[in-house]
């Protein structure tokens, strides 16, 4: 039943043209240059120091590394990230 | 998000963290509805951000679950100012009372000018305007709109045909324009018009005044032709009395008229002078001498220079002197009646009136005696018979 589900779901999706991230519940980052990183639908912070920051999805984790990282603004599903940041690996 | 305005005003906290699970607490936190921001470490490993202090205040139970231990490093913001100028209460009282009496001072009338009167004097308008509220050290709140004011100022004011009000930071400008008047005459007293003379009217026009008198009407020397008085005995008003009233008017000339006439005649003879002139001088140049006649005449000539159409100051001028004889000439009877007659109405005319016309002329008696013609006539004429008799007021005030 679950994968029927889900296959309704992707079909649907597929014939609408929705974005996968409404749909599947992914994360969506908008990064402007390597100074402003904005991520959407996350799911809390694992680890934060100056040059990494990790946070959990719903499936696996986000880690942003980088130097003089700050989280200018954090609500419950969006992190607003300054700094220099020079990787971002989704896991 | 650095903190905005609206974060200012609640108050903003910069909190340091350390020790235990910093990254729980702030998950935990955001769950609970906290709003942090700024989250940065420290080189120390310490958590350092930013908050309200309302929210400041809540972080406690999440501080107690996670085991983080907190200090604030730095305030900021609207109720921490009211701290400050809470320490300095002078201070903060010395400001208010600044920005009070600066908005008292200018809501004051400083100034009021007066603009375009020429005939009203400023008094009066100011007087106008005092009883309207304008005046200085007035607070400009208490007036009215302008178009009011300058509506109410113009109907204390007859004499302007248009009042402006106008505010121009702390002082008022009232512009005025003055209506024009047409030039009053010259005043006169109360009047009647009366006849000069014994007539029959032809015509009467009252300006002012009520006509007494109707046309082929017989007037005597003195009767009132247009009365100054207007209405009945119980309600009467005196008026200057004005208009024309003309009427036929008879004179009687007794003339005496000469047979002989003396008449100027020329003799032929004449000698000449010579003149040089210059720039409105002259110098006689010829004919010296005493001049050989008992009766004689002047002729003057001037002949002035020109110079292609350009009148020069020079000239000269030509005196003719010419002797003449005194003639006696005998005339006819008809020829003196005439004239003496002639000489009547010349007469007539400078104490008439240029206006004055002769209808009708009438020979009473002629008589012809010691070389003279003596003469009765009887003139009539048209005239304006009008002359001006001041009312006296008889009532006795």
């Amino acid at each position: 039943m679950r994968r029927m589900n889900r296959r309704l779901q992707k079909w649907t999706a597929n014939l609408l043209e929705l974005p996968q991230d409404v749909v599947y519940d992914l994360p969506r980052l908008t990064m402007i240059g390597d100074r402003q990183l904005y991520i959407e639908n996350h799911r809390g912070v694992l680890h934060f120091s100056s040059d990494r920051l990790r946070l959990a999805l719903s499936k696996g984790e986000l880690e942003v590394t980088g130097e003089d990282l700050v989280i200018r603004t954090i609500w419950t599903e969006e992190v607003f990230i300054e700094g220099v940041i020079k990787h971002i690996e989704v896991r | 998000m650095k903190g905005t305005w609206m974060h200012w005003v609640k108050g903003i906290v910069t909190v340091r963290a350390r020790g235990g699970e910093l990254e729980s607490f702030v998950n935990q936190a955001l769950q609970g509805g906290l709003e942090l921001w700024s989250i940065r470490r420290t080189s120390e490993g310490q958590l350092e951000f930013e908050t309200t202090i309302g929210h400041f205040f809540r972080l406690r139970p999440y501080l107690k679950r996670t085991g983080c231990r907190i200090h604030v490093t730095d305030r900021n913001g609207l109720p921490f100012w009211g701290l400050k100028v809470r320490r300095r209460i002078f201070f903060g009282v010395g400001l208010l009372l600044f920005f009070v009496g600066l908005y008292l001072l200018s809501s004051l009338v400083w100034n009021v000018q007066v603009n375009g009167n020429i005939r009203i004097s400023d008094e009066q308008i100011l007087k106008a305007a005092e009883a309207e509220g304008i005046h200085q050290l007035q607070w400009s709140f208490k007036l009215d709109d302008p178009a009011v004011l300058s509506k109410r100022i113009a109907a204390r004011l007859p004499d302007a045909s248009w009042v402006g009000v106008e505010k121009k930071g702390t002082s008022i400008v009232i512009n005025i324009v003055e209506s024009t008047k047409p030039d009053q005459g010259p005043l006169l007293s109360p009047r009647h018009l009366i006849a000069t003379d014994d007539a029959v009217i032809t015509e009467i026009q009252a300006d002012t005044g009520r006509p007494v008198v109707k046309r082929n009407m017989r007037v005597k020397k003195g009767d009132i032709l247009i009365s100054g008085w207007l209405g009945d005995e119980t309600n009467m008003q005196t008026v200057v009395a004005k208009g024309k009233v003309r009427g036929i008017v008879w004179h009687e000339y007794d003339i005496v008229s000469p047979l002989t006439e003396k008449v100027k005649v020329y003799t032929g003879l004449s000698t000449t002078k010579w003149h040089v002139v210059a720039g409105g001088r002259a110098l006689q140049v010829s004919g010296f001498g005493k001049t050989p006649y008992s009766e004689y005449e002047v002729v003057q000539r001037e002949e002035q220079l020109t110079w292609h159409g350009i009148k020069l100051p020079f000239g000269r001028m030509k005196e003719s002197v010419l002797e003449v004889r005194l003639d006696e000439r005998t005339l006819t009877k008809e020829e003196a009646v005439t004239k003496g007659i002639q000489q009547a109405k010349a007469d007539l005319m400078t104490k008439a009136g240029s206006d004055a016309v002769i209808v009708a002329e009438k020979l009473l008696h002629e008589k012809t005696d010691n070389g003279k013609v003596y003469l009765k006539v009887l003139l009539e004429v048209e005239q304006s018979i009008v002359t001006e008799m001041p009312i006296v007021s008889t009532q006795g005030e």
